[in-house]
């Protein structure tokens, strides 16, 4: 089945023939980008579980380019392409055609990763995302330091899953495994290789002591972009513990659960805290995904089958929340000039719909039932105390209220209170803006109310191991 | 008096001769094109000269025969390392398209190709004396070429080359005379001979002979010449000196410790080496951080690739061959084509090398500064390119080999070398502020060509990897 691997190419090639446009071609560029980038959501849907694969190595260990949805990577593929194709859609920043030339680019990477079925593939896919994030952030990022700490952390951490992937393939004798049930790898350097692993993945999570290049990174980069990133690029990592991790090393994975959990229940009321006094609009929604990703990681350090599941529930449902707010922010900001939370105020009377959107988008991150954000926390919350966790749900419990405050602080701050004469009034969400925030709002609706199908597909496609 | 060797003797060495010919007929060419100077014809009829001896060195893959009674061997392993050296000479004489008329380029097109037939005995070389022979052959003219354009620099490079090059070749001359002293014989065959592990002779020679390939390959703490002498040489000579001498050396020192070494011997002997690599992967990489000129940059840069390929070989697996093979292969090419968007930029005068011209390229010229991109991210290891998948192989070999801290010297060395490569990558990328960068050459075709041809090949070379299988029956 082809189909998958025009899904992967099709965004980086069409990223790549935008260069022969007209620099200033500005319409054409964001239309085709998303008109390709709605292309792929449809090539995904096509392909269903296609496979396509090629052989590519056999020595030192067999390896295949092989593509191909699993259960868990099929959501957050299309949850990948739903978001580019939003953020496209709105993209208005300085030098157009370049920008959504490397937003295609990364999404098409980004389908590589997901959409890799060999972790040597996974492993290229995973360097190669860095490289269109890196190239934003030079090219439009706020301040140069910012674009070496993603870097070089990043790469720090590429480079340590690069040589686990190396062990791993060495001791496996293929690399040819994601989505296959194998057999769990055990004894002699297996600790290091989850390790390694593991660093990759709690760095590009991001955890607590590993999160210091991601604030400045997303509150750096063009909302379009960070939208993606945030939403997408940051479950990279959640993903690989699902379908890596827990599937081929579940032993070290419940071995060293509590130091995981710990770091996962640090970054939850770390990022919650930081984020109920942060001013800037975008820091505050970046702790708060720090916050929000700790959780998923004490779901997966559980190792619980409901509580993975609601991990997947609520990694497709912070992706959808994460990736309007920062959309709607950057409307926001776009408008006023400003991402200071004390000097904007009172937007809403003039900017009803604006204020409409940004409200359901919150209320999904603060989990209000009814929409996606309280369906995958309620599951993952019930999963770990199934597992006999206590404490961590204590600990979610509470920045689960923290949540609460620090949303509200911001819509509040942004949208109420009396309005800012000093502030240049500019039109409300135009149909366009409005058309391209639509799909993620209504798909936290329907996550909210009927989450079935990504749960049904998760039941059996994550390997767990019984609790002692 | 009769000269005792064969037709094939000559036959197993036509290549060589080829490419030495090759040199004759260019400087030919040059005396009847008088004045005008047609430097297009030398680098056509050089390309022509390289492309057949190619050919030839293509056809002797699977056939192992020794030459004048074992001095040269070819078969696979020589193939590979002569089709290096020569991919290695053309990507250089293409630069020489991109530097104008100020260069004598008839001259130095064919001193380089004599220097490149050093480089090809290197890579056939099985005894002592043919080292010594393709070694000094490669040097002298490399002395000659440092010195080729009339510039301080240039004459300080060839200098400081000449000195530390003649140390380097006393090292290599004292051990084989010490070797030769232990064994009787010159033939590398000769020393694998467990009786040899007692003898303190063999271990002072042995360690003398790798002393001067350790020199010529600029490994730490034997690298200090390399960043100078790149610096000062012209462009295309430099591309040479990063390519054609590592390959051969290489050569030799593959063929050194998987072919020479008795049995057992060879993970005492060359544990040092494998230190000296990890230092070098770690100390090469710190030393890009502080340069303002690309070549120097690449000189220190290659320091630490050359560690990465070194290691390869620890452990002295054929799988580790292989991936070595691979990944010099790949490095002819990254740094080739590093060098023709260097050309490309620098122009005649070859003043462009400083880093500070390469601020804003992305702007004024968006292919070569992808291209560029391309070469800094495989030299980095970035995917997708040949440097990824040949750093994940030797990663691979060297774990599987039980050197887990030469993967970790490695992990840590590529860690440090992101930021000064990235660093040029956001140099080119960045929005400009204030300065503008000034270019001297509008559009050098040779230069232009040659990048794209190498970036072509370092992605694709990541999809379709490559490597020699049967390598190593041909070693001895």
């Amino acid at each position: 089945m082809t189909l998958v691997l025009v899904t992967i190419l099709l965004p980086v090639v069409t990223g790549a023939l935008l260069f022969l446009l007209p620099r200033a071609d500005r319409t054409i560029s964001v239309a085709a980008g998303t008109i390709v980038a709605a292309i792929t959501v449809g090539t995904l849907l096509a392909a269903g579980n296609g496979e396509w694969s090629v052989h590519w190595l056999s020595r030192p260990f067999d390896a295949a380019l092989h593509f191909g949805a699993t259960p868990i990577s099929f959501w957050i593929a299309l949850l990948l392409t739903l978001c580019t194709a939003c953020a496209i859609a709105v993209c208005r920043v300085e030098r157009t055609r370049d920008f959504v030339a490397l937003l295609l680019t990364l999404e098409g990477t980004m389908l590589g990763l997901f959409l890799a079925r060999d972790l040597l593939v996974f492993a290229l896919f995973w360097d190669l995302m860095l490289v269109p994030v890196f190239f934003a952030l030079i090219g439009w990022g706020e301040h140069p330091a910012t674009a070496w700490r993603y870097f070089i952390y990043n790469f720090a951490g590429g480079l340590t899953l690069l040589l686990a992937t190396a062990a791993f393939g060495v001791i496996y004798g293929t690399t040819d495994v994601i989505g296959r049930a194998g057999v769990p790898l055990i004894g002699g350097w297996a600790p290091w290789i989850y390790a390694g692993f593991a660093f990759a993945f709690l760095v590009k999570t991001p955890v607590f002591p590993l999160h210091t290049w991601m604030p400045p990174t997303y509150s750096g980069l063009p909302s379009p972009m960070v939208s993606v990133v945030s939403a997408v690029q940051s479950k990279a990592g959640l993903y690989g513990f699902l379908a890596i991790a827990a599937a081929f090393m579940p032993a070290y994975v419940h071995e060293y659960a509590t130091p995981l959990m710990a770091l996962g229940a640090i970054s939850l009321i770390y990022g919650a805290v930081i984020a109920l006094v942060q001013n800037d609009v975008k820091r505050i929604v970046a702790y708060s995904s720090l916050s929000h990703l700790g959780l998923i990681v004490i779901a997966i350090a559980s190792q619980n089958q409901l509580a993975l599941d609601g991990a997947l529930v609520y990694i497709v449902a912070h992706g959808l929340f994460s990736a309007a707010l920062f959309l709607l922010l950057g409307f926001v900001e776009e408008r006023e000039e400003s991402r200071g939370l004390l000097r904007l105020g009172g937007l809403g009377w003039q900017n009803p719909r604006l204020s409409g959107a940004l409200c359901i988008a919150a209320l999904a991150a603060l989990g209000l039932p009814g929409l996606a954000g309280f369906v995958g926390e309620l599951i993952i919350l019930i999963g770990v105390y199934q597992a006999g966790y206590v404490w961590p749900v204590v600990v979610a419990l509470v920045a689960i209220v923290l949540a609460s405050a620090y949303l509200l602080r911001l819509y509040q701050g942004v949208m109420n209170g009396p309005e800012r004469d000093d502030l240049p009034v500019r039109p409300d969400l135009t149909w366009l803006e409005g058309l391209a925030i639509a799909p993620l709002l209504a798909a936290l609706v329907l996550v909210g109310v009927y989450p079935r199908p990504i749960l049904i597909h998760t039941v059996g496609a994550v390997q767990s191991v019984p609790r002692p | 008096l009769t000269i005792p060797f064969t037709s094939a003797d000559w036959s197993a060495i036509l290549p060589i001769e080829i490419v030495a010919g090759t040199a004759l007929v260019v400087l030919f060419a040059d005396l009847l094109s008088g004045r005008q100077q047609w430097r297009y014809l030398s680098i056509a009829i050089a390309l022509a000269g390289v492309a057949a001896a190619a050919a030839i060195a293509g056809e002797q893959f699977g056939h192992a025969y020794d030459a004048f009674f074992g001095g040269f061997m070819t078969g696979g392993f020589a193939t590979v390392f002569e089709e290096i050296v020569l991919i290695g000479t053309a990507g250089s004489l293409l630069l020489y398209g991109a530097l104008g008329p100020a260069q004598r380029v008839a001259g130095t097109t064919a001193i380089m190709l004599w220097s490149a037939c050093g480089a090809m005995l290197m890579a056939g070389a099985a005894n002592l004396i043919a080292i010594f022979l393709g070694l000094e052959l490669l040097s002298l003219g490399l002395y000659a070429l440092c010195a080729s354009v009339d510039r301080k620099s240039a004459r300080e490079s060839a200098l400081k080359y000449l000195i530390l090059s003649s140390m380097a070749t006393g090292f290599l001359l004292f051990g084989s005379a010490l070797l030769f002293g232990a064994t009787g014989s010159v033939a590398l065959a000769d020393l694998v001979n467990p009786s040899l592990a007692g003898n303190p002779l063999f271990w002072l020679g042995a360690g003398m002979f790798l002393i001067g390939l350790l020199f010529k390959l600029s490994l730490v703490p034997f690298h200090m010449w390399t960043p100078d002498v790149f610096e000062g040489a012209p462009l295309p000579v430099t591309a040479f000196m990063s390519v054609v001498t590592k390959a051969g050396t290489l050569a030799v020192f593959a063929r050194f410790t998987y072919a020479a070494l008795p049995a057992g011997i060879g993970s005492k002997l060359l544990l040092p080496v494998w230190i000296v690599a990890a230092i070098s992967m770690i100390a090469g990489n710190a030393g890009m951080l502080a340069q303002r000129d690309l070549k120097r940059l690449l000189g220190y840069s290659g320091i630490a690739q050359i560690g990465y390929i070194l290691i390869a070989m620890a452990g002295s697996t054929p799988l580790g061959l292989r991936y070595a093979i691979y990944y010099l292969t790949a490095y002819a090419f990254m740094n080739l084509g590093a060098f023709a968007v260097a050309a490309a930029i620098s122009g005649p005068g070859e003043e462009g090398a400083q880093l500070s011209n390469y601020q804003g390229l992305a702007r004024r010229r968006p292919w070569l500064a992808a291209a560029m991109a391309i070469f800094l991210l495989a030299l980095s290891g970035l995917p997708p390119t040949a440097g990824f998948l040949g750093k994940i192989l030797i990663l691979a070999v060297t774990v599987a080999n039980g050197y887990v801290w030469l993967a970790a010297a490695l992990i840590v060395g590529t860690a440090i070398s992101l930021y000064a490569y990235a660093k040029v990558i956001r140099l080119m990328y960045a929005p400009e502020e204030g300065h503008r960068a000034q270019d001297a050459h509008p559009f050098v075709p040779l230069a232009w060509m040659s990048a794209a041809l190498c970036a072509v090949v370092v992605v694709a070379m990541t999809f379709y990897p490559l490597t020699p299988s049967n390598v190593l029956p041909l070693v001895r």
